[in-house]
């Protein structure tokens, strides 16, 4: 009987269709495999996931292994789609949001934002301030609350576990805010074309001035915890590095980009919202390892706490939401609209055809060019390193699959 | 911020065909042939042009044929353009990922989702859905519930 793994490596990492050609490859992609000491080991084909703890979802490698040394590996995703595309062909433009909250998942404002601000521009809808701002602050509350998942999840695909436990203590207070606010803890359809659904309850202002009394100091804790730990420092240091040439060619944005020094953040660089009246730094890393994927982000929380500040403090009076009509027909057009999510330039790319419901929808997830690169920079490094990898680059395959 | 018409239109004046540049709501896009459409995105990239990054590719059914979008940024310059080319039903899509490797999966889900066949590629395998599915995103694939057409 033949082995099946052949078959496996045959179909899966070659592909069935005509080989590429080689000339064509680029020098960075070529993957040569070499041995640790020079002598070949018998190759082992071996799935992580699509059921593991580390692959932050439903993610699936199909990594080539030399003993402990990964030679080539391949992602397989799909495991979560639901045709969120599709489906919005068949919605309404009102409903959109409530799709892109089940795309990513952990962070919803800010896939309903990218839909409403799509969706304002083919219709030249006017927002009025208060919702602006509306949009910001809730946007930087899921933000600091979608880092802190990650930063627990980091330290565990690390080895390390109490991390987890604290990160879920301060996310908990902000959902708590969160569902003051929405009505929501995780799909919460808040932001609409034309404003935001609610005005701020009282009690949800008291609750985010007791969380900004405390959150300084349970950061700097947290970067001692975690980043101050040895071994979590030594696992994470050199490894997974995606210079300045790799993470453009491959789409990468967000954190992902920034840590490899490209000053690139939509909410600087492309204002929506309330950015263009809020001060904050883009924090960057330099040699763009795990490690500066870890700084870049506890520097984005740290922003994401300072914006919150500015914005509950600055908080305008009036409506938050502006005139609407109940049924939406944008004229034929095409826009792309994008924001700074959690993970990257989320873009949402709509085609209307003058009805009520989008002729194309297009979600432009960046949590699927972060895991594209890993097919790239894993081939190399120890099977144990690729689970950190995976963790540095914060994917949610809820937006992958779509 | 939006390229400048006439620059990307000498730029293109290259390739078989040359481009159409227009500005339209979307921003500057620049339609080409579709077999012109790598070499296209290889002139685009390369200095002065600097447009380094493929932010996104999509599809798109028209009714009549298949419309490629792809999306390019360039950081130096601060400006984004849109190339298009469009592609029969049955049409064969040029993988360009020797110029952008970021569309090597997006290539995947187009060609699988709007039913081209993929070329050039070298991985060209199904990315979202199962073997056997038809290509969703085609206009002629409804799938709208019961329910959904009666409550409208």
């Amino acid at each position: 009987m033949s082995d099946p793994r052949d078959t496996i490596r045959a179909e899966t990492l070659q592909g069935s269709a005509p080989a590429c050609d080689l000339d064509l490859v680029p020098a960075g992609i070529k993957r040569v495999p070499s041995g640790v000491d020079g002598l070949a080991t018998e190759r082992l084909v071996v799935n992580i996931g699509p059921q593991h703890p580390s692959t932050h979802g439903v993610l699936r490698l199909i990594a080539e292994l030399d003993g402990e040394e990964i030679v080539n590996v391949e992602t397989s995703v799909g495991y979560l789609h639901r045709g969120i595309e599709k489906l919005a062909e068949h919605r309404r433009y009102h409903q959109l949001g409530t799709l892109m909250d089940r795309g990513d998942y952990v962070s919803g404002i800010h896939g309903e934002l990218a839909a409403a601000l799509a969706v304002e521009e083919l219709l030249e809808i006017e927002v009025p301030p208060k919702a602006h701002w509306l949009r910001s602050l809730m946007g930087e509350i899921n933000r600091l609350s979608s880092h802190l998942v990650w930063y627990g999840t980091f330290g565990l695909d690390c080895g390390a576990m109490g991390q987890f436990l604290y990160a879920l203590r301060e996310r908990e207070a902000l959902l708590d805010i969160l569902e003051a606010v929405t009505g929501q803890r995780m799909m919460f359809n808040y932001v609409r074309p034309g404003g935001v659904l609610a005005d701020l309850p009282p009690e949800a202002e008291q609750k985010i001035r007791a969380f900004l009394r405390t959150i300084d100091g349970y950061l700097d804790e947290h970067h001692a915890l975690l980043g101050g730990n040895e071994i979590f420092q030594k696992r994470v240091r050199g490894i997974g590095v995606i210079d300045r040439a790799t993470a453009l060619s491959f789409g990468l944005t967000g954190a992902n980009l920034r840590c490899a020094g490209v000053p690139y953040d939509v909410r600087r660089d492309a204002p929506y919202a309330a950015y263009g009246d809020l001060e904050f730094d883009v924090p960057l890393g330099e040699t763009g390892d795990a490690w500066d994927r870890y700084l870049v982000r506890m520097g984005e929380m740290r922003q994401a706490v300072h914006m919150m500040r500015q914005c509950i403090d600055g908080l305008p009076e009036g409506d938050v939401m502006g005139k609407v009509p109940r049924v939406l027909r944008p004229p034929t057009g095409e826009v792309y609209a994008r924001v700074e999510s959690p993970r990257g330039e989320l873009g949402v790319h709509l085609v209307s055809d003058g009805t009520d419901t989008p002729y194309r929808f297009h979600y432009r997830a960046p949590s699927l060019f972060a895991m594209q690169v890993l097919e790239e920079i894993l081939p190399g490094h120890l099977l144990a390193d690729a689970i950190v990898i995976i963790g540095s680059t914060d994917v949610v395959l809820g937006e992958i699959d779509r | 911020m939006l390229p400048d018409k006439t620059v990307v239109n000498s730029a293109l004046g290259a390739i078989a065909g040359g481009a159409e540049v227009t500005e339209t709501t979307l921003g500057v896009v620049a339609r080409v042939a579709a077999s012109e459409a790598p070499a296209a995105l290889a002139i685009l990239k390369a200095e002065p042009l600097d447009f380094v990054m493929l932010v996104d590719m999509l599809g798109t059914d028209t009714g009549e044929d298949i419309e490629v979008t792809y999306h390019l940024r360039s950081f130096s310059r601060d400006e984004d353009l849109y190339v298009k080319c469009v592609l029969p039903y049955d049409g064969v899509l040029n993988s360009v990922w020797t110029v952008y490797p970021s569309a090597l999966l997006p290539e995947r889900e187009t060609a699988e989702l709007l039913g081209l066949t993929l070329a050039r590629h070298p991985n060209p395998k199904r990315l979202l859905t199962t073997e056997g599915t038809p290509p969703l995103l085609r206009r002629s694939q409804v799938i709208r519930t019961i329910e959904e057409v009666r409550d409208r």
